[in-house]
């Protein structure tokens, strides 16, 4: 089983969309796959029309077994579960470390639901918090958007000294730019600026900018399942094809 | 998570959905029109024995598994056995069937289909359910599949409540065949016979006769059909089983009726030898062309297509005689002569009582495969192999005609052992007669011209490693025969057919 996290420490920068369609693409390719809705702005749960559940925000909820296992919800789509929930810190930590311990009783327990799951996406809150830390020590893969423009420039620069302030390991960013306009040269020259400085760090796809990824809230699907032959579905696509080959 | 099956009596309709969903929106796709289905199962009914059920329409093989779950796959396919079937989800389920067993059209009729959704008002799916509803001229049922979506329960449970109260019950896929055609019942090969304590051999012996006469009877119109081999295979093998009973039962009825009823059956079989004779080389055609090197591969052509070509003069041979009115009345007369009490005369034994006379037979029987195995060693003439061999099948026959006489656990474990020296003493049998016939086709002169050289060739080849095969087969002999021959298996013939105690 391996988690993928996908975060950034700026908001706004595509990453619910980058989890819901990476989570899809997963179960497309036949993985069974959970997508933890860890971010109380992103709702990643919404796109997949899953109400939150109210039991959720109950206290001890994870050293309870059995109702975390009760609380998965099946999307629309096969192989495709999703935890709709916002999460403490406390709750996450005992949450992803019972995930990785093979023989914990939520893995028996999920096992036994026949929800053993190959791959786990976390849709992860903005910021820079004990709930990141956790998450950026359980995850094989930190899938970062980033948009190409000053701003988020400084705030992905951020990331990589945390990551070496803490001793984290820094292969695990797979950073990619996101909501990229080709017509604005400035996107142009800070993507080339960004691929030199980190060099072989960055994924080879782009993100297009693009209405198909703002139209997921409408359609309430991910963008791959609407508009899959479209520039945003076919991008979304070669990103989870290049992770894939990457891990 | 798996799916659950209901089935209804009173066919589900489209328009039944928005009374069974409180809160909860039905999408119904529905076919417009009703198609035809053909029900597919083994002459056996192998499918529906293990809890499925495979159907044909509208150019798509369905098999609904035991547990509801539908998989389909395309139709299409080369013949009707399921190694004939493309390459799919439903072939696959099927690698159970038996390859030599066709798949059978054992019922047609109507199929309307409905695929439902119910959805929330976020149109979020809670539980997605397949509707099949079959019928025929007078009856019809609904099989529903619900398959649920995870973290959803409590809408399953809800539907499958208003389902109940529309009269679904749990249901598996094999009732679809009970309640749509009652009167197909399924084909058993070997018949399990129950006796009293009262029941005397004699009876015991009417009863087994008639039941396999039974069985013979039903291969009939398979073998006329030529669906499959085992039509044939299973003919002969009830006849050869009445036959065993009226040699091995001896003193059950008076010597001059045995000899005469011997005969008769012996001339039901004879003229369904070479028919058998030529199935058994076609079903190993691809055996035989792994043996040998591509080189002689032409040479097995021909001669395979002499086999195809006699065999269809042999099947128009037994299909004339099998429909003859003399053949008819040959086997009425001998049904009404078995049907029990039977119209026999008795012979001084017939008046034993079943369990005393099954012991009886049984013990002498593994005595005499004691005594001729213990002849045998790696010199000993094949004849007496050959021996050992019907022996040993006389000794399977009448532990299974008096099975249900005794515990189920300890027949099995006296089954097990002698099954495995009878596979190695059948397998020395088969190379032998396979080398003494592909001899007997090589002196025959059928084959001429100038590809005669050519398959004299392959055949010439072919004998030779039937040769090995047979030589090896027969250096395993006294070692497998040492192998049943354990204390234990000694113990427990002794214990159960030779030790006076309350068997029956």
């Amino acid at each position: 089983m391996k988690i993928i996290a996908c975060y950034s420490n700026k908001g706004g920068v595509g990453k619910t969309a980058s989890a819901v369609n990476l989570a899809y693409a997963y179960a497309q390719s036949g993985a069974r796959t959970l997508l933890c809705d860890l971010d109380p702005q992103g709702a990643s749960g919404f796109y997949f029309r899953v109400k939150p559940s109210k039991k959720l925000k109950e206290a001890k909820f994870f050293e309870d077994v059995e109702r975390f296992t009760k609380a998965i919800r099946g999307s629309d789509y096969e192989y495709l579960d999703v935890l709709p929930a916002n999460l403490t810190f406390r709750d996450f930590d005992i949450f992803l470390s019972r995930m990785k311990n093979s023989r914990s009783r939520l893995k028996k327990a999920l096992k036994a639901v026949d929800g053993d799951y190959d791959v786990i996406l976390l849709d992860c809150p903005p910021n820079l918090s004990s709930l990141s830390e956790a998450v950026f020590k359980a995850a094989d893969h930190v899938v970062v958007p980033v948009i190409p423009s000053t701003l988020t420039e400084r705030t992905f620069a951020q990331l990589v000294s945390f990551f070496e302030e803490q001793g984290l390991q820094a292969k695990k960013l797979k950073p990619f730019f996101s909501m990229v306009q080709s017509r604005k040269s400035l996107h142009g020259e800070t993507m080339e600026r960004m691929r030199k400085s980190y060099k072989g760090k960055f994924l080879e796809t782009q993100l297009p900018f693009s209405t198909d990824v703002e139209r997921m809230g409408v359609h309430r699907e991910p963008t791959m399942a609407f508009a899959g032959n479209r520039p945003a579905g076919k991008a979304y696509r070669a990103l989870w094809h290049e992770l894939e080959k990457r891990t | 998570m798996s799916n659950s099956l209901l089935s209804c009596s009173e066919p589900l309709l489209p328009t039944d959905w928005p009374n069974l969903s409180k809160g909860l929106v039905a999408h119904v796709d529905a076919d417009q029109e009703t198609a035809k289905f053909v029900l597919l199962d083994c002459f056996d009914q192998s499918i529906r024995q293990s809890g499925r059920l495979l159907f044909e329409s509208g150019g798509q093989l369905t098999l609904v598994q035991p547990d509801g779950v539908p998989v389909s796959q395309t139709a299409e396919r080369s013949g009707n056995f399921v190694a004939d079937l493309a390459d799919g989800p439903v072939k696959a389920r099927l690698a159970d069937v038996d390859p030599l067993r066709c798949l059978l059209n054992l019922g047609e009729g109507e199929i309307d289909q409905q695929q439902v959704k119910l959805v929330d008002d976020e149109e979020k799916t809670h539980l997605r359910v397949q509707v099949l509803t079959f019928s025929t001229v007078d009856r019809a049922t609904s099989l529903i599949s619900l398959d649920p979506v995870r973290g959803y329960g409590k809408s399953l449970k809800l539907v499958r409540k208003k389902l109940a109260e529309r009269g679904a019950t749990e249901a598996a896929p094999r009732q679809i065949m009970d309640v749509l055609f009652p009167e197909l019942h399924a084909y058993v090969a070997k018949p399990k016979l129950e006796y009293s304590q009262e029941t005397t051999a004699y009876c015991a012996a009417n009863r087994i006769i008639s039941a396999y006469l039974s069985v013979a009877r039903q291969n009939e119109a398979g073998t006329l059909a030529d669906f499959d081999t085992e039509f044939l295979h299973d003919y002969r093998v009830a006849l050869r089983k009445i036959r065993s009973v009226l040699s091995l039962f001896k003193g059950v009825y008076g010597a001059a009726a045995t000899q005469d009823l011997k005969q008769r059956f012996s001339d039901l079989m004879a003229p369904t030898g070479p028919l058998r004779d030529l199935d058994v080389y076609l079903l190993e055609r691809d055996y035989y062309f792994d043996m040998l090197p591509a080189n002689l591969h032409e040479g097995l052509r021909l001669m395979f297509a002499t086999f195809e070509a006699d065999r269809s003069a042999v099947l128009a041979d037994l299909t004339k005689r099998l429909k003859s009115a003399a053949y008819k009345r040959e086997m009425a007369d001998l049904e009404a002569t078995f049907v029990p009490p039977g119209e026999c005369i008795h012979g001084a034994l017939g008046g034993l009582s079943v369990g005393d006379y099954a012991q009886k037979l049984i013990w002498k029987r593994y005595r005499k495969v004691s005594k001729i195995a213990a002849k045998i060693d790696d010199q000993t003439p094949d004849e007496e192999v050959h021996e050992l061999r019907i022996s040993c099948k006389k000794l399977r026959y009448l532990i299974e005609f008096f099975a249900l006489q005794f515990d189920a656990a300890e027949i099995k474990a006296l089954l097990k052992p002698l099954k495995r020296l009878q596979d190695n003493l059948g397998l020395f049998n088969d190379y032998s007669v396979q080398q003494e016939s592909l001899q007997a086709l090589i002196s025959s002169g059928r084959l001429k011209g100038k590809t005669a050289l050519m398959a004299a060739q392959s055949i010439g080849a072919l004998i030779s490693i039937l040769h090995g095969r047979q030589l090896e087969e027969r250096a395993r002999v006294v070692q497998s025969f040492a192998r049943f021959d354990s204390p234990e298996t000694r113990e427990r013939f002794r214990q159960m057919f030779h030790e006076k105690g309350p068997q029956l």
